[in-house]
């Protein structure tokens, strides 16, 4: 039996319901979103659909009104129709997936499963989203078959951007449905797997928890404060700048109590039970209904003055009150922020002697013991507890990760020396000598199995390449120091870049002659990508700004020309070259970065996570390396053959505006509609898959026989563009929404794109276009408020309006 | 010169663009069946005996290219004998073609003439279907080509005409409307059949006709703070919004004009005689000032004061622009003659189709309150002001 999710339902229409339908619909699926009938109905209301939808219709506005966007675009929630529990019942006889997230309450989950039990399609699967519910329990009383597929999926909020989604298999549950959702959470969704065990708040819970509420005893015990916690425990442990309670803050008091609570009550036997105390002034911080960002007070607060400066205050645990806070300064964080790497930067902090080094050791320390001491009780390997960290929590690293970068040997050295008690399984491994929860054979990683005492190889799926992987296998055939060229297989290679934020500078451009050169004589195609970290990440930000400032200040605007042309002929090189070329671009895809894909690549495979634009009009410059004129072709590329006689003007304004407006999309399927993606691009959900499904691309084109593009001259607006352009600016401008700067580049931009000074409707050489590109990108540079521009953004990091 | 009588002078009602009762009803259709009507208003003339037609349209293409005033005499049933031709003044052209007709007569070349406007603003977007403004001029002159809201801001800033006076004047004019349309003043409103495409029972969509017969932007419901609240839309920090904007609307008016023996010939009803027209230029980026210079121009020609008009249409493009011009030519203290029941704030603003449509509006409040002089007039794009003077007949 093939298994498909025809149409899916969310009972359920919270944040995580809404949130689980918003992905759904974002990934193409149909989804019935049900809630509860309004308990406070006037008898008028009764029989009204409406009233009675009410709560199911306000979970789907939480989610079009959400920000940042749950929907991945808004016409997406097309796919979501809205019901309640009472007339739409029969409705989930239709779906071949139920996902139940309603209330955390037993009975009422239990009587929900009843109900479902006799209306669902044999086959269709069950699942729930609790996140603190033994499966066990709500399943009780259910039918075998019920049973086999009855699963829980739990995601992590907010769906759309937590990678991690936690597998749960019941006792009884089909191995076949289990690798169906894994599979479908990873390919359709999107999601990182992780395998958890029916144990009270899985993985990623239990162990975030266990680190958050026992360092916050330890930070009263030690007299930290807490912006001090906040500063050792964000950027330089490689968690995200929320750190500690800032991330308490966002996921809300209350939330927090309540997992730590029910894991306390449901784990009598652990050893660590007691970290699962929430200190008292957190209690009482709720009861004051302190809760976080959702009542605008927790362990921070943003205080508007009249002149509406922000005051941010935190909390005094001893009285309270909130007060203002200063830097913090600690020697252990001075030491991290010199060291290079995340490695060096944890040791600095764990290993440092200060009193916020030996604070931090301590958390870092039983957090580490304690994931040790869940395996197998929680998940079967290391590898689960560490990717739910990171998926679930964004820190760069899980606790074993974290334990093999600050060394296991001196780290179990402290901790014997402290007393502590090391679990056995990581003491067993050393005396065996093995030095490291992980180590790379031939370039596939391997984690350490407590259950064998052995390495065995992490699974990852087959459509999965790790570049890293690959280089550590001396896959790499060139390299210099901001680029490779990767061996990814079957005769395909991979450009990577590795600059900061992936800026394309000189020497990628230099690189890409040689990677090209080297795939003509050796290869069947080329993929361009990279799998740079971060959330969102960034497929490239953008040219090297920095490096044409330079130039720009010495007056070399000669070289900064002589740049462009390089860089404009390389991605003309590789646009025309005798193979197949995919770009795979993921979140950040800016200026240069966007160039490239719209420029160079035959196709484009996205990751949906997606923030594409041309940007350069913010530092006062153009599109220059061919973005003004492959945006154009995108946009007109597609025109079917018999439709001669086509009104350009009507493509041109999407293009102007994209460009003029430095539109940026917060969504690939949303870089499709601004028209960046056309029709041949493909997106995909999993951003692990990215380059794999590239290169899938790249040997299908191979497969159906191959031809390079024919140059062959493009139809542009020419001077009618322009008389339209300057008209509407003069009133843009009378309206001051731009500026006079803002003005004279946009008409600039209008000049390029239309192909200058030509006839309308006329048939131009690219060519044509990419000179007018880099003599317009000069001349802005010789402008003193261009430079301007550029210096605000290279010193603030923020677009100066001008 | 001989004199013209005006014998009849109806139109359709205007309704909101793209929204409105009138969406799906095609220009042509509009402009064919109030010309029709205007020729059965006079109960005594046939389509046969209409020598031309002078159509106004602001923007003469698509659905209301090909010569509009043409095709329509065709799409009407009138004889292939009656010439037909398309006039463009932007918001005067309505006027402008009635004008050009009773010139046609006062000259002697015709006996029977008809003169008309007509706008749809949902079939043809204003600023037409390919604007394409001269790339040289445009560098240094691009206010030539100023958005009408510009240049209503530009009035606004430059003359201080507040955002309060432009939104008091906005909610008079929908509330002189909404007592109009309860009290069924808008006697020269003829009812007019409209399209809609309704989905069948088949699953298909069919055209179907229903007869719409009052203007369906009226807004009784208008308060003082409601506009008070609306976004300025065309500028940073504006003044200018929706509320104290003319409606975009689709309409058709036609006026039928007669000379004096055409009148005893067929036994006519005269109501009022064109006696003046004018018009005059200003600039682009102040369009909305046309009326303070039109209307001035126009008074000198007839040797009148403006203390002698008894009536006035001046077309409500914006309230910063009618306000100015009312301060201007020095009647604010006659604001009970001036557009008495509401104007294009209220009742919509269908670009070639206005003039006409005035006029109409014009001459039946001119019959009922018997006024002898009534004067109509508007700014029109690109730098213009347009006046006329009209006389009741006894």
């Amino acid at each position: 039996m093939t298994r498909k999710i025809r149409k899916a339902a969310v009972i359920g229409s919270g944040v995580m319901g809404g949130g689980i339908a918003a992905l759904l619909a974002s990934a193409g699926v149909k989804t019935l979103l049900l809630d509860i009938v309004p308990f406070d109905l006037k008898e008028a209301e009764k029989t009204n659909p409406v009233a009675r939808n009410r709560i199911a219709k306000a979970g789907l506005d939480n989610v079009l009104m959400s920000r940042p966007a749950l929907l991945m675009q808004s016409k997406d929630a097309d796919l979501i129709s809205i019901g309640n529990l009472e007339d739409d019942f029969d409705k989930l006889a239709d779906c071949d997936w139920i996902v139940e997230v309603v209330v955390e309450n037993l009975k009422v989950k239990q009587d929900l499963l009843k109900r479902i039990e006799p209306v669902r399609k044999p086959g269709a699967i069950i699942s729930s989203n609790t996140s603190g519910i033994p499966l066990k329990s709500m399943s009780e009383g259910l039918s075998g078959e019920f049973k086999q597929h009855f699963l829980g999926t739990h995601f992590f909020n907010p769906v759309r951007y937590m990678k991690l989604l936690e597998i749960i298999p019941g006792e009884e549950t089909l191995a076949d449905v289990l690798a169906f959702m894994a599979d479908y959470g990873e390919r359709v969704m999107g999601k990182g797997i992780v395998w958890a065990k029916d144990t009270p708040n899985f993985v990623g819970n239990r162990i975030g928890v266990q680190g958050m509420v026992k360092t916050m005893q330890l930070m009263l015990e030690d007299g930290m404060t807490i912006p001090e916690v906040d500063a050792l425990f964000g950027p330089a442990m490689g968690r995200p700048k929320t750190a500690m309670f800032k991330t308490a803050d966002l996921v809300g008091l209350d939330t927090l109590f309540h997992v730590a609570k029910n894991t306390y009550d449901l784990v009598p036997d652990d050893e660590a039970r007691d970290d699962f105390v929430m200190p008292e002034f957190v209690s009482k911080m709720i009861e004051g209904k302190m809760l976080g960002k959702k009542t605008k007070a927790g362990f921070y607060k943003t205080d508007l003055t009249p002149e509406w400066k922000k005051i941010r205050k935190v909390i005094d645990p001893a009285t309270l009150d909130h007060a203002e806070y200063g830097k913090v300064d600690l020697p252990c964080l001075a030491a991290a922020k010199a060291a290079k790497s995340l490695p060096e930067k944890m040791k600095a902090v764990v290993f440092g002697d200060d009193k916020g080094a030996r604070f931090a050791w301590k958390a870092v320390a039983s957090n580490l013991i304690y994931a040790a001491n869940r395996i197998p009780e929680i998940s079967d390997t290391i590898v689960e507890i560490d990717n739910a960290m990171r998926w679930g929590f964004n820190f760069e690293m899980g606790p074993f990760e974290t334990w093999d970068a600050i060394g296991v040997e001196d780290a179990v050295a402290k901790m014997e020396a402290e007393g502590l008690a090391v679990p056995e399984a990581v003491k067993s491994m050393l005396a065996a000598g093995n030095h490291s929860f992980y180590r790379l054979e031939n370039g596939k990683p391997y984690f350490y199995d407590f259950s064998t005492g052995s390495y065995q190889p992490v699974k990852i799926s087959e459509n999965i390449i790790s570049l890293a992987g690959l280089k550590a296998d001396g896959k790499t055939v060139k390299a210099c120091k901001s680029a490779s060229l990767v061996d990814i297989g079957d005769d395909v290679f991979c450009l990577e870049f590795h600059t900061k934020m992936n800026a394309i500078n000189g020497e990628i451009v230099d690189f890409m002659a040689e990677g090209l050169e080297y795939v003509d004589a050796n290869g069947a195609g080329l993929v361009i990508g990279n799998q740079a970290g971060g959330m969102p990440g960034a497929f490239s930000a953008g040219g090297d700004l920095a490096f044409m400032a330079g130039l720009a200040k010495e007056g070399k605007y000669a070289e900064i020309d002589a740049f462009l042309k390089k860089g404009q002929t390389g991605m003309q090189q590789v646009r025309y070259a005798s193979f197949p070329v995919v770009a795979a671009p993921y979140g950040l895809t800016l200026g240069g970065g966007c160039e490239v894909c719209l420029g160079a690549a035959d196709k484009i495979v996205a990751h949906s996570e997606l923030y594409m634009g041309l940007v350069e009009i913010g530092v006062g410059l153009l599109p220059g390396g061919g973005g003004c004129l492959n945006l154009w072709k995108k946009m007109t590329g597609t025109i079917p053959g018999p439709v001669t006689d086509v009104d350009l003007a009507k493509f041109f304004i999407p293009t102007f505006m994209a460009i003029a407006m430095a539109k940026v999309s917060m969504s690939a399927a949303e870089s499709r509609a601004n028209g960046f993606l056309g029709p041949q691009d493909r997106i995909v959900f999993n951003r692990d898959y990215l380059v794999g499904e590239a290169k899938k691309e790249v040997i299908k084109m191979v497969d159906e026989g191959y031809a390079p593009p024919v140059k062959r001259p493009i139809q542009v607006l020419g001077a009618a563009a322009q008389g339209m352009i300057d008209a509407e600016l003069f009133n843009m401008q009378s309206a001051k929404f731009v500026s006079e700067y803002d003005a004279f580049l946009a008409k600039r931009i209008a000049y390029v794109i239309s192909g200058g000074d030509v006839r309308t409707n006329s048939a131009i050489d690219e060519e044509i276009i990419l000179n007018l590109e880099r003599e317009a990108f000069v001349d802005f540079w010789k402008q003193e408020k261009t430079v301007a521009r550029v210096e605000h953004m290279l010193t603030t990091g923020k677009p100066l309006r001008n | 010169m001989r004199d013209a009588y005006i014998v009849s002078s109806v139109r359709t009602p205007g309704c909101r663009r793209g929204k409105g009762a009138l969406k799906d009803t095609r220009p042509d259709d509009l402009l064919a069946f109030i010309m029709k009507a205007a020729v059965e208003k006079t109960g005594k003339l046939e389509p046969k005996d209409i020598d031309d037609v002078m159509i106004g349209c602001s923007f003469p293409e698509a659905e209301q290219g090909l010569n509009i005033g043409r095709l329509a005499t065709q799409i009407a049933g009138f004889p292939i004998t009656v010439s037909g031709a398309t006039v463009n003044r932007f918001c005067s052209s309505g006027l402008e073609a009635i004008a050009l007709s009773s010139l046609r007569v006062m000259a002697g070349w015709s006996e029977v003439t008809m003169g008309g406007g007509v706008e749809s603003m949902t079939y043809v977007p204003m600023g037409g279907n390919l604007p394409r403004p001269h790339p040289e001029h445009a560098k240094a002159h691009a206010d030539l080509y100023a958005s009408m809201g510009i240049t209503a801001e530009n009035v606004a800033n430059r003359y201080k005409v507040t955002r309060e006076d432009q939104d008091a004047f906005a909610y008079e004019s929908q509330m002189k409307a909404a007592k109009a349309q309860k009290e069924g003043l808008y006697t020269e409103i003829v009812p007019t059949p409209a399209a809609k495409y309704v989905l069948q029972d088949n699953g298909t969509y069919k055209r179907e006709t229903f007869i719409q017969d009052f203007d369906d932007g009226v807004r009784d419901t208008t308060t003082k703070e409601g506009l008070a609240k609306l976004r300025a839309v065309f500028a940073v920090n504006g003044s200018v919004t929706a509320g104290n904007s003319s409606q975009t609307t689709d309409g058709a008016a036609a006026t039928m004009i007669a000379s004096g023996d055409a009148v005893k010939k067929y036994g006519l009803k005269p109501i009022a005689r064109l006696r003046m027209y004018t018009t005059v230029g200003c600039e682009p980026d102040e369009m909305g000032v046309g009326p303070a210079v039109a209307i001035p121009k126009l008074l000198k020609l007839a040797n009148m004061k403006a203390s002698d008009i008894g009536l006035w249409e001046i077309n409500e493009a914006f309230a910063s622009q009618a306000l100015y011009s009312i301060r201007t030519i020095g009647i604010e203290d006659q604001m009970d003659r001036i557009n008495i029941n509401g104007g294009a704030i209220a009742l919509g603003h269908p670009l070639g189709c206005t003039g006409a449509k005035l006029c109409a509006t014009l001459l039946a409040n001119m019959r009922r309150k018997g006024v002898k002089y009534g004067v109509e007039s508007m700014c029109i794009g690109g730098g213009m002001g347009a006046a006329a003077l009209f006389e009741l007949c006894d």
